[in-house]
């Protein structure tokens, strides 16, 4: 009896031990499940959700978050969630490098996508450098801003100057353009580089005398008045129009153009292409050079715009007809090549390891040749700049036709 | 084209007036600065934008954007100027300043931040080396019978005087039995209807609007209103036009570069040389003479 006693608590005991074993075995093998499931990589960006990009910024966000639920459907980085932190700097400079700051330091992002415009990018890539985060902008191609902020900045964008020798002999030899003249948007960093310096050289280059060329027309970012520079350009009476600005801005300058009968073509940088120009004027022609565009041709261009295209339309605040963009293209290519630098970099995504995957990232980046984009493989220059190809594009009557394919590189590279 | 030049000028010269006319009517009586007008016009211009665009006809995109500014006008004035009326004036100003941001954001989630487009509205005229459009016209005929109107208004009506009394003196109004509360909602109105006319009529010139509209234009606004004089109606009708003028050739023949300067440098230089404007009687303290 005694015995007994003495061993039901025993033989109480060991099952007691057996029991709890087993369930902090199970507890243990149920919560790392838990965990794999939601430990989370985290990636930013930063896109103009106001202001005056604020369709570009909207459209890049439903971008992201399609991207972030295609990830995560698909089973995460390796296992882990992918978790998109996206803040909107309004396209203003000053905010740009805060949310780079709050980003690196409250988010812990192990990279960032973005910003969109060349101002932002000038004052956010040497904040990137200094917090040696990745910063890669969608948008950015005002000449040299990436190689500035070495090694940090990259840009899955080509430079305007590349972009506008091969846009320029196309637009000259299709409309027989002797002379131009030349308007652009003072206000914004890439129209203003582009319109006072790239276009009036490679116009040169290929022989076209530009009108004005000691008084090159301009206006500012906003304005909805520019009768006087169009009136200006019509006594001018020039073969075709530069005109460089984003195509917001550019719309203003078309339809004054058509309301007083200046209908000539018009040849300009990246930043025109939009499915909006072409409703502002569509018996002018227009000319500009993009890397993606809606109705691009192809498996991968043709599933990322059938996947983004609906979401885009029930987006509120944004067009009922809109269609993805170049720069919806680029920023998900850029977080998408930050996937892949994480899944085949060794990249933990642990807190400790910080530090070391933000460095794999970017060394990922500076190495990266042949990745998979949406209109073909890309890698980077040493400038930071994307070696992609791209297209010259005509828009008339309401749509975008391919005229010209070119390169960022050497003929012979692999993305070319 | 220097006669095209002039024509483009005096065309943009009536946007600045309309608009000015609509900041005089608030300054006059009340005088503060109401600085959701320039947001009034912008939503103004997208009712009326929107009307056309459903296919209603013009009169009807006018009416409506009228109505819609006069109703964000009362807004303004019940939560953002009534409560805060006898705080110093910087208080409302900054209140309406509020409103602005708000309704600029408002009108950026409901439409969009790009410009919302339309054909461009009415024939276009050639008349010699000139051409003008019918939207031209009528935004350059508009602008003359409103001035006309307002000045009617408040000159020649029972509800004018009323006004002009509560202008002089608010308090001695009140005590002839002039009810102030009703005159200060209704300069609200007046301003915001007027504000709201000139939005559709605006974008409808340009075929174009954007939430940012008001921005850029609200300012020259109030450049001509205080250089034709914060007190005169008829002030807006001389300054708007020369304001347009010396813009337009300032581009055309010495660039967009300097084009504020010379807008905004010769608002300082006025506010030195007359402080009460071009148009303004002896006093401006508070602006109140409409």
């Amino acid at each position: 009896m005694s015995r007994i006693k003495s061993n039901l608590p025993n033989v109480l005991g060991a099952s007691r031990v057996l029991g709890t074993v087993a369930a902090v075995t199970l507890s243990a093998l149920v919560a790392g499940h838990a965990n794999a499931q939601t430990r989370e990589i985290n990636l930013g960006a930063i896109v103009p959700s106001s202001g005056p990009f604020a369709e570009w910024g909207r459209s890049n966000t439903v971008t992201l978050k399609m991207l972030e639920k295609q990830t995560n459907d698909a089973g995460g980085i390796n296992g882990a969630k992918l978790k998109i932190t996206i803040l909107d700097d309004a396209a203003k400079p000053a905010q740009s490098a805060t949310s780079m700051r709050k980003l690196a330091s409250d988010e812990k992002v192990l990279a960032v996508a973005g910003p969109l415009t060349s101002s932002a990018a000038e004052v956010t890539f040497p904040v990137a450098n200094e917090l040696k985060l990745v910063s890669t902008s969608q948008a950015s191609s005002k000449p040299g801003t990436a190689k500035q902020n070495r090694p940090w900045a990259f840009r899955n964008t080509i430079d305007e100057s590349v972009l506008a020798k091969t846009a320029v002999p196309y637009f000259k030899k299709s409309f027989n353009i002797k002379t131009v003249a030349v308007i652009f948007d003072a206000k914004d960093a890439t129209a203003a580089t582009v319109g006072k310096v790239i276009m009036p050289s490679v116009l040169k280059a290929n022989e076209i005398a530009v009108a004005n060329e000691n008084d090159l027309l301009s206006f500012n970012t906003g304005d909805l008045d520019v009768s006087a520079q169009v009136t200006k350009l019509k006594s001018l009476n020039p073969d075709g129009i530069v005109i460089s600005a984003d195509y917001s801005q550019a719309i203003t300058v078309l339809r004054e153009m058509k309301r007083q009968g200046l209908i000539k073509p018009v040849v300009g940088a990246s930043q025109l292409i939009s499915s909006a120009i072409l409703k502002a004027a569509p018996e002018i022609p227009v000319i500009a050079p993009a890397t993606f565009y809606s109705t691009m041709k192809g498996e991968a261009p043709e599933k990322f715009t059938a996947a983004l295209t609906p979401l885009l339309r029930k987006e509120s605040g944004l067009p009922k007809d809109i269609e993805p963009n170049m720069f919806d293209a680029n920023i998900y290519e850029i977080v998408s090549m930050y996937i892949d630098a994480i899944k085949t970099a060794g990249v933990t995504g642990k807190p400790e390891d910080l530090e070391a995957d933000r460095t794999k990232i970017r060394d990922y980046m500076a190495k990266l040749e042949g990745f998979k984009g949406l209109g073909g493989p890309i890698g980077f220059n040493d400038d930071g700049d994307a070696i992609k190809a791209f297209y010259v594009l005509q828009g008339q009557g309401g749509n975008w036709d391919t005229k010209v394919k070119g390169c960022s590189s050497a003929p012979n590279h692999p993305a070319c | 084209m220097l006669i095209q030049q002039l024509v483009n000028g005096l065309t943009l010269g009536a946007v600045y007036t309309l608009l000015a006319l609509s900041y005089s009517l608030v300054m006059g009586i009340l005088g503060i600065l109401n600085l959701a007008i320039a947001e009034l016009f912008m939503i103004g211009g997208f009712i009326g934008f929107t009307l056309i665009s459903a296919g209603f006809p013009l009169p009807i995109a006018v009416l409506g954007g009228m109505l819609g500014a006069a109703s964000i006008a009362i807004i303004v004035e019940k939560i953002g100027y009534q409560p805060l009326r006898d705080a110093p004036l910087v208080t409302p100003m900054l209140s309406t300043l509020g409103f602005s941001i708000i309704l600029q954001n408002i009108a950026t989630n409901i439409w969009g931040s790009d410009p919302l487009q339309l054909p461009i509205f009415g024939e276009q005229f050639e008349i010699g080396p000139i051409r003008i459009g019918e939207m031209q016209l009528l935004v350059l005929g508009a602008t003359v019978v409103l001035v006309a109107l307002t000045a009617y208004i408040v000159q020649k009506t029972p509800m004018g005087r009323a006004l002009r009394a509560v202008a002089e003196n608010r308090d001695v109004a009140r005590i002839l039995g002039v009810s102030a509360d009703r005159l200060m909602m209704m300069a609200f109105i007046l301003s915001g209807a007027l504000a709201g006319v000139a939005g559709v009529l605006i974008a409808l010139h340009y075929g174009a609007i954007t939430p940012y509209l008001g921005v850029e234009i609200g300012l020259k606004a109030i450049a001509v209103m205080v250089i034709g004089g914060t007190t005169r109606i008829w002030g807006a009708l001389v300054a708007g036009p020369l304001i347009g003028i010396a813009e337009v050739l300032t581009v055309a023949y010495g660039g967009s570069q300097i084009r504020d300067f010379v807008v905004y440098g010769f608002m300082i230089l006025i506010l030195l040389l007359r402080p009460q404007g071009l148009l303004g009687g002896a006093r401006s303290d508070q602006g109140q003479r409409v």
